[in-house]
């Protein structure tokens, strides 16, 4: 069971920087957490640190090239990819993660 | 050989970029391939050794061995950026990449590139064709330089718990970012172990020097440095003390020089205060003679011209009272900034000025910005992080920004928010950890510094800022947010209700700052060189944002009649070769400030100086 985030370019994923509190983020990252607390493996990528993890899935990385920044996040459940240009809520997760 | 690294550190204006470069002169001259490097963003380096320096690698003329380099926090923040969107630009649409630098303008990355610049250099003393065998750390004054040397540490301890927890850090996901903190680690046991990094703290023998001395050595203590040194400056030559001005001073430094020992028992050496200015390479060669003993016989020079040339005699009020539509309010409230490079004494003249302008019955807040904040020390009272009465002037309160507590405030403030709001005590624990990051006490000073700089209630604000480095990036920081904040693309409805109001915010602030009608900016300096020539660039950079200077101090002016001797008359001949300067390179009101014989402090020497300064009370 594996769920993976790769992020938009922003200057802080955690939500907490900058003189405003994100709280789209702080949801994400609370879902991240109690994914994890279940025992699920939740991989976030970020394009700044990480910009070979978006090469390397190759359906990242042509949504990423056809639909640019209008296709980030881009979330995938065991591979799969459920949901472009927004997070997904938690419930959306659930249901990808049923068999 | 490993590197070996010798940082130089202290109060502003007390000698650092001196001594650093003679010892640097001295190794590189002792056949010792050094490297010196600044890490103020006001550095004066090339002003020492009057040739351009810049952010790379510059050999210096006419010493063999000896490179120099000022890290620019612009540019190591354009490098830093560049690493980051090499591998993007190869591989992604241009938007992609166009989006990802806007987002990395953010005023975090700038600290984080200066930063992790200054860990490369430990990590990799080499450059211009080889390894060095001793690099030089010319550093920012005290409160921004135990920030840098603090951040290895904070980094690390950030990395590692986001790793534990929700795995996500401001520079990037913990997992892909610990060959960073491993080089955070590796730059924290050099600075760590006495046989390669030595800290020479630069000192002069007066109670504030002494006091933020000792502050610094326990901070730095609390990270595990351990080799210390001390530079004693600007001693009052014995020859010196036949002019009774100087005896005093003398006498005044005799007093200092037991508790420095008791307090700091590390290895001292002490340097007399020159007759003139220390400017080249001749000059910083004259200086490591005196530091490394050879010379220590060193009398001052007798050859110098008749006391007769000196200026007018000060203080003259005329300038005050010339300056006063600057100071007072005219409708509405009136903000005062003193800017100026570190030990110019900015906090003295804020405290006189504020003491005088509360005696003309103006309600006035006195306000330090300075993370090594000298408030307290002149006032002679503890000032805190709230506005508190100051005793003995009925409308005079004066606070400080207090970064750790305002990180806190801001921390308790966050959390409490995100628990009413229904988020779980796991989620709200990570924050917790996420804001334990060294970007949350940075934001929450700025937060901070926008209450106070918009606050209503008040009809003078006088804001004693940190050295000039230090204080540009907060000045400039309200329209770095405001712009940054234009660009950011994932907000929810109400973020964006929240970052319109911040930016509401911030644009009267700087509104405010840009309106000479409300706000002052004042520069202080001392009639010398290099401190006309920072207070000029700061000037110039804040005028970039729409801040025009409003008023000049000349500090530390040597009063007409104590120059009866030969090196008292030297040292104003050069002050009025200088204050000459300021008057036809600044077109603003200058007002004179003399130099006493003992350290400014406590409510009466304040107001006495404010009437000198400012003449007697108009209301």
């Amino acid at each position: 069971m594996k769920v993976e985030i790769f992020d938009p370019p922003m200057c802080c994923p955690t939500g907490l920087c900058g003189p405003t509190v994100d709280p789209v983020l702080l949801d994400v990252n609370e879902m991240v957490l109690k994914l994890k607390a279940e025992g699920v493996q939740v991989e976030r990528y970020m394009l700044s640190a990480q910009p070979q993890a978006f090469v390397s899935n190759a359906e990242v990385y042509s949504l990423v090239r056809e639909r640019q920044i209008a296709a980030l996040p881009i979330t995938l459940v065991n591979g799969r990819v459920i949901k472009t240009g927004a997070y997904p809520d938690m419930q959306e997760v659930r249901q990808a993660l049923e068999p | 050989m490993p590197a070996r690294f010798l940082f130089f550190a202290g109060k502003g204006g007390v000698g650092k970029t001196s001594m650093a470069c003679a010892t640097a002169v001295h190794l590189a001259d002792q056949g010792t391939r050094t490297l010196i490097v600044t890490t103020d963003p006001a550095s004066n380096l090339a002003d020492v050794f009057g040739q351009p320096i810049g952010h790379r690698i510059t050999a210096i003329e006419g010493v063999r061995g000896l490179f120099a380099m000022e890290i620019d926090p612009d540019r190591a923040t354009q490098e830093y950026k560049d690493r980051a969107l090499g591998p993007v630009r190869a591989f992604f649409p241009a938007e992609v990449v166009r989006v990802m630098e806007e987002q990395m303008n953010s005023p975090c990355t700038a600290e984080i590139a200066a930063f992790d610049r200054f860990t490369d250099f430990i990590d990799s003393p080499s450059g211009a064709g080889g390894e060095f065998a001793v690099v030089v750390f010319d550093t920012a004054p005290t409160g921004h330089t135990l920030r840098l040397l603090e951040l290895p540490a904070e980094w690390s301890r950030t990395i590692e718990e986001a790793a534990r927890t929700g795995g996500q850090t401001c520079v990037g996901p913990a997992a892909a970012i610990q060959a960073q903190k491993a080089k955070y680690d590796r730059a924290l046991q050099v600075m760590r172990d006495p046989g390669r990094a030595s800290f020479t703290f630069v000192l002069l023998p007066e109670a504030s020097s002494v006091r933020e001395t000792r502050r610094a050595v326990s901070e730095l203590k609390r990270i595990g440095i351990q080799d210390f040194h001390l530079i004693i400056n600007g001693i009052v030559p014995f020859a010196e003390t036949v002019n009774p001005f100087f005896r005093d001073r003398s006498n005044m430094q005799q007093a200092n020089l037991d508790p420095i020992q008791e307090d700091l028992p590390y290895p001292a050496r002490k340097m007399f205060l020159l007759d003139g200015e220390i400017a080249g390479v001749p000059g910083l060669r004259r200086v490591a003679g005196m530091l490394v003993g050879a010379d220590a016989d060193y009398r001052i020079s007798r050859h110098v011209p008749e006391p007769k040339t000196v200026g007018p005699a000060i203080p003259s009020t005329s300038a005050g009272r010339a300056a006063l539509p600057r100071i007072l309010p005219v409708n509405g409230r009136r903000t005062l900034f003193f800017a100026g490079k570190g030990g110019v004494g900015k906090t003295v003249i804020s405290c006189v000025t504020a003491a005088w302008v509360a005696q003309q019955r103006y309600r006035t807040l006195l306000l330090s910005t300075d993370p090594a904040e000298h408030l307290s020390d002149v006032l002679e009272t503890q000032v805190t992080a709230e506005p508190a009465p100051y005793p003995g002037i009925p409308d005079l309160y004066v606070t400080k920004i207090d970064a750790v507590a305002a990180a806190d405030a801001y921390k308790a403030r966050i959390l409490a928010d995100a628990a009413s709001r229904g988020r779980s005590p796991e989620a709200v624990a990570a924050m917790a950890e996420e804001l334990n990051s060294p970007c949350t006490e940075e934001m929450a000073a700025f937060d901070k510094f926008i209450e106070y700089a918009s606050q209503d209630g008040w009809d003078v604000i006088v804001f004693d800022t940190a050295p000039t480095g230090h204080t540009l990036r907060l000045l400039e920081l309200p329209v770095d947010w405001s712009r940054q904040l234009e660009v950011k693309i994932y907000a929810s409805v109400d973020t964006a209700a929240a970052d319109e109001v911040a930016k509401k915010r911030f644009g009267d602030v700087i509104e405010m700052m840009r309106d000479p009608a409300r706000c002052t900016f004042a520069y202080v300096m001392y009639p010398e060189s290099t401190p006309i020539v920072e207070s000029a660039r700061a000037m110039d950079e804040l005028r970039t944002v729409g801040i025009e200077p409003g008023l000049v101090v000349a500090n530390q002016v040597l009063p007409a009649e104590v120059c009866i001797t030969p090196y008292a008359a030297a040292r104003r001949k050069m002050q009025d070769t200088y204050l000459a300067e300021m008057r036809t390179r600044f077109n603003v009101p200058i007002l004179l400030v003399p130099l006493l014989s003992t350290e400014v402090s406590g409510i009466d020497m304040l107001v006495d100086l404010g009437r000198q300064v400012y003449g007697e009370d108009i209301r």
